[in-house]
């Protein structure tokens, strides 16, 4: 057995599942597989990295209206001269720093959604990131948006993978939840304590929801250790920044063909109300570094065309820098998407910087325009009942090559 | 025989209110019963358990040296420090008597949410935690008042480029979204006019002080939530803090963290508040009817279940391993005192209940309980030891699963305590 294929077996032995087939003689073990939704993902099958910028990602730094009298008016200190940025089109470049963008922008492979926010944007980090990862702007809810998609399936901790250990907003479904893998793999218990440990995973009629949550963690632990502990083993982390962490530890669970559609993974930092040349530089050459790498190395496996990766922020930031050379919360900014069979180029429109709607940026695209493509072009999922009837989207991605 | 319903309650008292039981705490504060217990865990007394423990000084670390040698060693300083702040924190909760003060100030730590990732010194965030403690179960009014004046709390968010000529909305914003009215209680105008009656107070980071220069002041009345006024940090941060919507505010803040983060508290606890007595609202709320609701659980964040395990295990934080090991354990959980994510704040519940924490909890689990005591458990015969357990960690009741765990253990008394410390029922306060 290869250390990096995940094998259906290995996971019967871990999870139990294989006693409920001795129980349930009648089911064979594929169809007790098929239930648990458990089988290596055949090559082929779409696959979406979200990637979530924490603190308000300034979309005029980023995608730069370089030659726009009032970008630099706006912004003496703090903007970005022709010198400084990477043209993509005669009013529009990226950041300097993010040459592996402008590689992928080359080939075709990046789409950059201009403007985009959602109705009456909220200026507050924790209302605006609560909107984007419910994907629910007008209705207060609770449920995240990949979490309604678990919903939709059998429970399976493997179909949406995070990596950190707290469970971000976006894969808290009604009643499922996406798991949490730390970025230095999981390492278990083993020996009489796992045994033990296992006892304490069971589910008890007496549990509240709460330790009942409890304890399928401990279950899921085993499940996906057994799994990924391998093949997390044998390719430590090639780099020290954390976004590119993360995204090597979901290269290694795509290529080791880990059952998973959904992968989370974030980058913190962007709340740059002062002095945020010096930061927001770094971070969005961070970011495009390691978004190409990853791309790059799956680029060179048979999934090569199943990756599609979206980022995003909870918002963007005010035209007008304060005077600490750092912008205050602002509306709307580009949302990227890359992959193979993503269709390059910009959709949307650059908003108007002087035109402004009660002082900030106006909003061009709603994000449920690329979320409803990301669920039905990636996930090939219904996205109107996962975005309360939401029935437009763009068209992002091609078909399969 | 003990009604279910009141160990139920003084498991939720001992770990919500207090930070856990020392051993032999919750049998003894059951026997006395319920309104007995409440008091107990509810008063301000002085605490012996203190007395041993000698804060460090967290000295003034003054201006950066130039030379590169001296100025690796200061930020080394600087680091370490910042480990030693919240080790010394953790000491406190686990080696007070009355942990009730330090669970408060644990609370406000997570409402006025500071990291020192960014404010770096660890003198700075000493001075905003005393100034949480001074004021744990005091007024609101004068803690807010305190707030606006706070050199980690100003740095944080920017306050110090908040100037007359260019506002920095950062503070204005969220102290009137996070720390005093809620989102939806205030416009974009109060947020920029607010800005402007916060500009002008500079910090002295490295002292951990904070100066008002007039000049850098906006000395024109500004409009804030209907009132034109000239305005100051206190003078707002009254106004402010007088609105009713604050007293509404600050009572669910407490219910979410202390009751319920699903069901929303009655009505008639913002009326509670109507003094900003702290006091008396907390009070209230540990006396609320849902106390012995089952339906009521909260989970434990990874800091509030090392300080709970400590204090069975009688463990010192600061004399547990490498204060490294420890910070990357607990940082590798998601928490670690004086670094929360954002200014939001902890996270709470399902978010502490993944997978991926459970590795480093079975770590610092299996060197606490052999660097800890066991006598509860050792002291008495194995047919009891299960329900020893629970009678020592303050749990109201183990499942049959978890009993059923338990039992595999009862000839390894180390063993059963890891377990224990990592059952479902320990993780969740029920």
């Amino acid at each position: 057995m290869s250390p990096c294929d995940f094998n259906r077996r290995q996971f019967l032995k871990y999870t139990g599942a294989a006693g409920a087939a001795t129980v349930a003689a009648n089911l064979s073990m594929d169809d007790v597989a098929r239930a648990a939704s458990v089988t290596p993902l055949p090559v082929g099958t779409p696959i979406l990295v979200i990637v979530t910028l924490y603190g308000g990602n300034d979309g005029l730094n980023t995608v730069v209206p370089y030659l726009d009298p009032a970008y630099l008016s706006n912004r003496p200190d703090m903007s970005l001269d022709a010198s400084q940025v990477l043209p993509l089109s005669d009013s529009l470049a990226l950041n300097g720093t993010m040459t592996g963008f402008k590689s992928l922008w080359t080939a075709n492979k990046l789409a950059i959604v201009l403007g985009t926010s959602y109705p009456n944007p909220n200026l507050s980090h924790f209302s605006s990131m609560a909107i984007w990862q419910t994907g629910s702007p007008v209705e207060e809810i609770s449920s995240g948006w990949i979490g309604r998609y678990l919903d939709a399936y059998p429970r399976d901790p493997f179909r949406a993978i995070g990596i950190d250990s707290t469970l971000p907003a976006l894969f808290a479904g009604n009643d499922r939840v996406g798991s949490m893998v730390p970025v230095s793999g999981l390492q278990v218990p083993y020996g009489s304590l796992a045994t033990q440990m296992e006892l304490l995973a069971d589910t008890s009629r007496q549990d509240n929801a709460l330790v009942a949550d409890a304890a399928e963690s401990i279950g899921d632990l085993f499940a996906l250790s057994s799994v990924l502990a391998p093949i997390l083993k044998t390719a430590p982390p090639t780099s020290v920044l954390p976004l590119a962490q993360q995204l090597d530890v979901v290269a290694n669970m795509i290529t080791g063909n880990v059952p998973t559609r959904v992968y989370s993974v974030s980058l913190s930092g962007f709340d740059t109300h002062a002095d945020e040349l010096s930061q927001q530089n770094v971070l969005v050459g961070q970011l495009s570094d390691a978004i190409a790498a990853f791309l790059t190395q799956i680029g060179t496996s048979p999934r090569a065309d199943d990756v599609v990766v979206m980022v995003y922020s909870e918002f963007g930031r005010r035209v007008q820098a304060n005077g600490g050379e750092g912008t205050d919360h602002g509306t709307s900014a580009p949302v990227f998407v890359a992959g193979n069979r993503v269709a390059g180029g910009f959709y949307g429109e650059q908003p108007s910087l002087t035109n402004l709607v009660q002082g900030d940026l106006a909003v061009v695209v709603d994000f449920r325009d690329v979320y409803a493509s990301m669920l039905e072009d990636v996930l090939g999922t219904d996205a109107g009942k996962i975005l309360n009837n939401w029935s437009t989207k763009l068209n992002l991605i091609t078909s399969a090559s | 025989m003990t009604a279910a319903s009141d160990r139920l309650e003084l498991s939720r008292l001992v770990h919500r209110f207090g930070l856990g039981p020392k051993p032999g705490e919750y049998l003894q504060l059951l026997a006395g019963g319920i309104p007995q217990a409440r008091a107990k865990i509810l008063s301000r007394r002085s605490d012996p358990g203190l007395n041993a423990l000698v804060t460090p000084p967290f000295p003034n670390m003054g201006q950066v040296p130039s030379d590169p040698t001296a100025s690796a060693a200061y930020w080394t300083e600087v680091w370490d420090q910042s480990l030693t702040v919240a080790i010394w924190w953790m000491d406190r909760m686990v080696l007070a008597d009355s942990p009730f003060i330090e669970r408060m100030t644990w609370f406000w730590h997570g409402h006025w949410a500071t990291s020192i990732s960014k404010v770096q010194f660890a003198r700075a965030m000493k001075i905003q935690n005393e100034t949480l403690r001074t004021h744990a179960l005091g007024n609101f009014k004068d803690m807010s008042r305190a707030m606006v004046k706070d050199c980690a709390l100003i740095y944080w968010l920017d306050g110090e480029q908040n100037v007359a000529y260019s506002p920095n909305e950062n503070l204005g914003r969220e102290f009137m979204e996070l720390f005093t009215l809620g989102v939806g209680n205030y416009t974009q105008t109060d947020v920029h006019q607010a800005a402007l009656g916060f500009t002008g107070y500079n910090v002295d980071l490295t002292a951990g002080t904070v100066s008002f220069d007039p000049k850098m002041h906006d000395s024109s009345p500004v409009s804030v939530l209907g009132k034109r006024e000239v305005l100051d940090a206190v003078s707002l941060s009254d106004w402010i803090v007088s609105r009713p919507e604050n007293a509404k505010f600050i009572a669910r803040r407490l219910w979410f963290r202390f009751i319920s983060t699903t069901v929303e508290p009655p009505a008639s606890l913002a009326k509670v508040f109507e003094n900003r007595d702290i006091s008396l609202l907390i009070n209230t709320i540990a006396r609320n009817p849902a106390m012995r609701r089952p339906q009521y659980s909260q989970a434990k964040s990874p800091v509030e279940w090392f300080v709970a395990a400590c204090r069975a295990l009688r463990v010192t934080p600061s004399k547990f391993g490498s204060a490294g090991d420890l910070t990357w354990l607990l940082s590798s959980m998601g928490q670690f005192p004086f670094k929360p994510p954002s200014v939001g704040g902890w996270p709470y519940d399902e978010a502490w209940l993944t997978a991926a924490a459970i590795p480093y909890r079975v770590n610092i689990a299996t060197s606490l309980v052999k660097s800890g005591h066991l006598e509860p458990l050792t002291s008495v015969p194995k047919s009891k030891m299960v329900q020893a357990a629970a009678d020592w960690l303050g749990v109201a009741q183990w499942s049959t699963r978890t009993e059923r765990a338990l039992n595999q253990a009862v000839s390894d008394p180390a063993r059963l305590a890891l377990l224990a410390l990592n059952a479902p029922e320990y993780l969740v306060n029920a």
